[in-house]
């Protein structure tokens, strides 16, 4: 399953650490990590990989372009406001999807689900679909293992994985380990912190 | 009955030139210098003492064409084959792929994601891997091949025996274009952009014409020199026997 990270930037103490503990509770949120400013948003952007963002709707209106570039360069990543106060409706539509003050924990979680999920979707039709099985083999690989250790870790042959392994390059057009190493970082199947 | 566009003895250079751009590699791999002015193939060939069909069939590469002819070669071509080599290893080592990494690291400046530093790395090793190839033959394999030449021209004794032999060269002959592929593969489709476009779009036509080098150059070197120093060393054996 793909790693999710999520990142909030929320002035509010309340609304911040409860969003985060709520999180933090879900299956499949690996990590949930909080930006005290919007330059420290920008930082971690840079640094790390993210699925999704959680900010608060007014700094859309005070960083509106930086925003939009954000969103250009990292356009996989879902932008969430925060609502718990009147803003116009025309803001909000700006956002990738809205969670509400109100919201328990259920409604959140479904939330989350959808848009992650369609995220996932973009993102493997951009891949020309490597199948799971394939995004494992390829993780492992990017790791450093070698076909035996891929083929036990998965309790699958090492002709299976040498299968896996020559349609992970043609679908993707690359064949060295390095380089697959790169583009296994590049769609978030491993963080650098992996490697 | 042969076209217009075929090349033979009589075509003239600047023509070739003109169609296609990637000959002037060629002339610099043989040390011919521009303007050539109206000369033809066969014109330069005598000025620089090369082999007319050799010229023909590697300006045929050069020019998209990918058969090669049988051809009868001799030892003198052998020498102009490793010196074309060399020169090519030249241009790899000094030119092309140190303005590659050149430009990845400026591209990795621009575009300041993580994954960037990650192509740093990668095309280092990789030149690191060309590097060692390309010494390899440097060092070993065409002063193989100048020996065999040597021998068959009576020059050093028909008795030296030579620790060596081409069989060992086409194991250690691995594929050094597979990587510039996953480059062009990245950068084409996946590597997140920043204000790089401009770099971006150099770096892609640097690595196809590095490619497009290389591709000729290993055919070249397999079904050409290797075979020539094969009919060298067979040349030998049958004078031992």
């Amino acid at each position: 399953m793909k790693q999710t990270h999520i990142l909030i930037l929320e002035d509010a103490p309340i609304v911040r650490e409860g969003l985060k503990s709520l999180l933090d509770s879900m299956r499949n949120v690996h990590s949930v990590s909080i930006a005290g400013t919007f330059e420290e948003l920008m930082h971690m952007l840079e640094c790390k990989s993210f699925q999704m963002v959680l900010i608060g709707p007014h700094y859309l209106l005070i960083y509106q372009s930086q925003i939009q570039q954000l969103r250009s360069q990292h356009n996989s990543i879902k932008w969430i406001g925060v609502q718990y106060s009147l803003f116009s409706e025309d803001l909000l539509n700006k956002f990738d999807g809205v969670v509400d003050v109100f919201d328990d924990q259920e409604i959140l979680s479904a939330k989350l689900n959808k848009w992650l999920e369609a995220a996932s979707d973009e993102d493997s039709q951009n891949r020309e679909s490597l199948s799971k099985r394939e995004e494992d083999v390829l993780r492992l690989l990017a790791l450093g293992k070698s076909n035996k250790e891929i083929a036990d870790e998965l309790t699958i042959s090492i002709n299976t994985v040498i299968t896996h392994r020559k349609n992970i390059s043609q679908k993707t057009g690359i064949k060295s380990v390095s380089g697959l190493t790169i583009y296994a970082v590049v769609q978030n199947l491993i963080s650098l912190d992996n490697y | 009955m042969m076209s217009k566009n075929d090349i033979h003895p009589d075509s003239k250079l600047s023509e070739i030139l003109i169609n296609y751009p990637y000959v002037i590699l060629l002339l610099e791999h043989f040390d011919i210098s521009l303007p050539v002015q109206d000369l033809s193939i066969a014109q330069i060939c005598k000025q620089h003492n090369i082999n007319e069909a050799l010229f023909v069939a590697f300006t045929n590469l050069y020019c998209n064409k990918q058969s090669i002819p049988s051809l009868n070669l001799t030892s003198d071509d052998a020498i102009t084959i490793t010196r074309f080599l060399a020169a090519s290893h030249r241009y790899y080592s000094e030119q092309i792929y140190p303005e590659i990494m050149q430009l990845i690291e400026q591209m990795s400046q621009q575009n300041n994601h993580r994954e960037m530093k990650l192509v740093s790395v990668f095309f280092a090793d990789y030149f690191k891997e060309v590097t060692a190839h390309l010494d390899y033959e440097n060092q070993i394999f065409h002063p193989y091949v100048e020996c065999l030449v040597e021998r068959d021209k009576g020059i050093i004794s028909q008795e030296i025996h030579i620790n060596y032999s081409v069989s060992q060269y086409k194991d250690h002959h691995d594929d050094i274009e597979i990587k510039l592929t996953d480059l062009k593969n990245l950068l084409i489709k996946y590597l997140p952009s920043r204000d790089d476009r401009l770099i971006r779009r150099k770096l892609l036509f640097l690595l196809s014409e590095v490619e497009f080098d290389l591709n000729i150059h290993s055919k070249i070197e397999e079904l050409i020199l290797i075979p020539l120093a094969i009919q060298l060393e067979n040349k030998f054996k049958a004078a031992r026997t």
